[in-house]
């Protein structure tokens, strides 16, 4: 009798243990801790790192995809929970370390605009003063692109608005550069007449 | 029979050693060095951005690393029977292949995209380059007001995320900059194509020949300034006897539309007065009739059609004249001269004498020419 009941409950247990479930929630878990570093700003401070998290959940669900295309004794869903697994270990990683280089250049873009807002400021009060005459045409330019100068600080901080602080580092950059460099065009105009003390006068309306 | 049984345990130990000796040698453990060597390509991949240029090698190489280390952590001592294959081992070298292919299939891509980057960006600055000279010849650089520095910004912007490896965010920068550059291009062939135009230098050459016509009938003095040649020329009897180096309006290669523009006018004047020492701020000054009867009817037609700011007047008080200080004379369309030079030119030249200012004497001048060299340089 014993041996009827064991024989009756094994082909319940095989079933059981055979018809392997897919890991959902781990998948789940898994996409949730990638996005997780998406918002922690992975895809732009540690973008290798990001691409590896999202490789592995995509090998994961492609690997869950073949083994239900498979006969529901053979499934086996160990090489899709190995990759989750890590997915999901490697992207706590990836938080802390993403948001730490936010953070650097967050700090490194701050300081750039702070730079380039006062680099701005010096090159307009310049401008003020620049001498007119001859080089009139000169001066003009020079206003432009103090002007245009000016009108670009407005998209460093729309960069850093958008938290893309590469871009906003390199955009404050080059305007301090190119600021200076006015600045320095605008000085050299002004050692030039330095001297002239003629009268000043305007024609030709 | 005690002695009888006595070597049994003996051979039992014997075979257990050798069995246990046998299990040692055949339990499956990864070697290290080739652990290693693939933790190495994981980094090389990382440095190379695997991700980015081999995506499809990357990411056959992530599925096997991670699947055969998950299985050096679940089962790190494995035990096979000896004529079985280690496949650990065979698995760890197929990742290995996996990852040597997957670094140099990106740092080869990266590379591309480096010297593409690098192209672009070299391009764009030797396009920079000759595009500034050229305004500079041609005096334009105000006609385009922001743009010029907005485009210099973009070209350091690439410039510097090239220096940092970002070739893409580089490219980006490179291509919009170039954009931008073709889009001044355009602007400057808009207003300076007459520069260009056979018609309109042929009407320009007529009135230059009118004037010195009218020299050579009236045995007098007449004017003519080229505003591409940045020069004045006197015709005394129908001949050249004169010329002279001028500075024009701060915007004085445009057409003057209205007052303000900073624009020198085109057209065929007169001098209605002459302004002596004492009777101007510029040492010595000849009055023109501007605005003349065409001026008006320019500005007229362009008020109706609304290109003009609002308010806008049509100016006057255009001159040619000197200055007590020329480097601190402010020029808003006139014609400034040195002032031993006016000083020839004030006593040559009679009230009532013609002026004609003209953007170029002929079809080859600096500005068509700079013209021409720019849009060779557009990327369309």
């Amino acid at each position: 009798m014993k041996h009827w009941i064991m024989l009756g409950l094994a082909p319940l247990f095989l079933l059981t243990v055979a018809c392997a479930k897919a890991p959902t929630d781990k998948l789940t878990a898994a996409e949730q801790a990638v996005n997780d570093a998406r918002t922690a700003g992975a895809p732009a401070y540690l973008a290798e790192d990001f691409a590896k998290l999202e490789s592995l959940v995509a090998n994961a669900k492609k690997e869950i995809a073949e083994e239900e295309g498979k006969f529901a004794f053979l499934r086996d869903y160990e090489k899709a929970e190995q990759l989750l697994a890590s997915a999901k270990a490697d992207a706590a990683k990836v938080v802390i370390e993403a948001a730490k280089k936010k953070e650097e250049a967050k700090v490194a873009a701050v300081l750039a605009q702070q730079e380039a807002q006062a680099s701005v400021k010096t090159t307009q009060a310049l401008v003020a003063k620049a001498p007119v005459g001859k080089d009139r045409a000169a001066v003009e330019a020079i206003k432009a692109d103090a002007e245009g100068l000016a009108a670009s600080l407005a998209e460093v901080q729309a960069a850093m608005d958008a938290e893309d602080y590469l871009t906003a580092q390199t955009k404050a950059k080059a305007i301090q550069d190119k600021s200076q460099a006015v600045a320095k065009e605008i000085q050299g105009a002004l050692a030039k007449v330095a001297g002239a003390k003629g009268k000043q006068g305007k024609t030709g309306k | 029979m005690m002695s009888h049984s006595r070597p049994v345990p003996r051979r039992i130990s014997l075979a257990a050693l050798v069995l246990v000796l046998g299990m040692a040698a055949c339990v499956q453990k990864a070697p290290p060095e080739l652990v290693q060597a693939v933790e190495t390509l994981d980094r090389e991949l990382t440095a190379a951005q695997g991700a980015e240029f081999a995506p499809e090698e990357y990411a056959k190489f992530v599925e096997h690393w991670t699947a055969v280390r998950g299985r050096m952590l679940a089962e790190p001592d494995v035990i096979r029977l000896p004529w079985e294959p280690n496949r650990l081992v065979a698995d760890l070298i197929k990742v290995q292949e996996q990852g040597v292919l997957a670094v140099s299939t990106a740092t080869q891509r990266r590379e591309a995209e480096r010297q593409q980057a690098e192209a672009r960006l070299t391009q764009l600055e030797e396009r920079l380059q000759t595009f500034t000279g050229n305004l500079d010849t041609m005096g334009g650089r105000v006609v385009l007001g922001q743009r010029p520095v907005e485009t210099e910004l973009l070209a350091k912007q690439a410039r510097s995320f090239f220096e940092q490896g970002q070739f893409v965010r580089s490219q980006r920068a490179s291509q919009q900059a170039a954009k931008l550059l073709d889009r001044q291009i355009e602007r400057l062939g808009a207003e300076l194509g007459r520069y260009a135009d056979e018609r309109r230098v042929t009407a320009w050459r007529n009135m230059v020949a009118q004037t010195v016509t009218w020299s050579y009938r009236h045995h007098s003095a007449a004017i003519v300034v080229s505003k591409a040649d940045r020069r004045l020329f006197v015709y005394r009897n129908g001949k050249a006897v004169a010329s002279y180096p001028v500075s024009l309006g701060y915007n004085g290669i445009l057409e003057k539309r209205y007052q303000g523009d900073g624009a020198t006018p085109e057209g065929q004047y007169r001098i209605v007065r002459k302004r002596d020492r004492g009777d101007t701020k510029f040492h010595r000054a000849l009055l023109l009739d501007y605005p003349n009867n065409q001026d008006r009817r320019r500005f007229l037609q362009a008020r109706a059609a609304g290109t003009l700011p609002p308010n806008a007047s049509i100016g006057g008080q255009i001159e040619i004249h000197g200055g007590e200080n020329r480097a601190l004379s402010e020029t808003l369309g006139c014609v400034q001269l040195e002032n031993r030079q006016i000083d020839v030119l004030f006593d040559l030249i009679e009230e009532g004498a013609p002026v004609t200012i003209v953007g170029a004497l002929g079809l080859s001048n600096a500005i068509s020419l700079a013209l021409a060299e720019l849009e060779q340089t557009e990327e369309g």
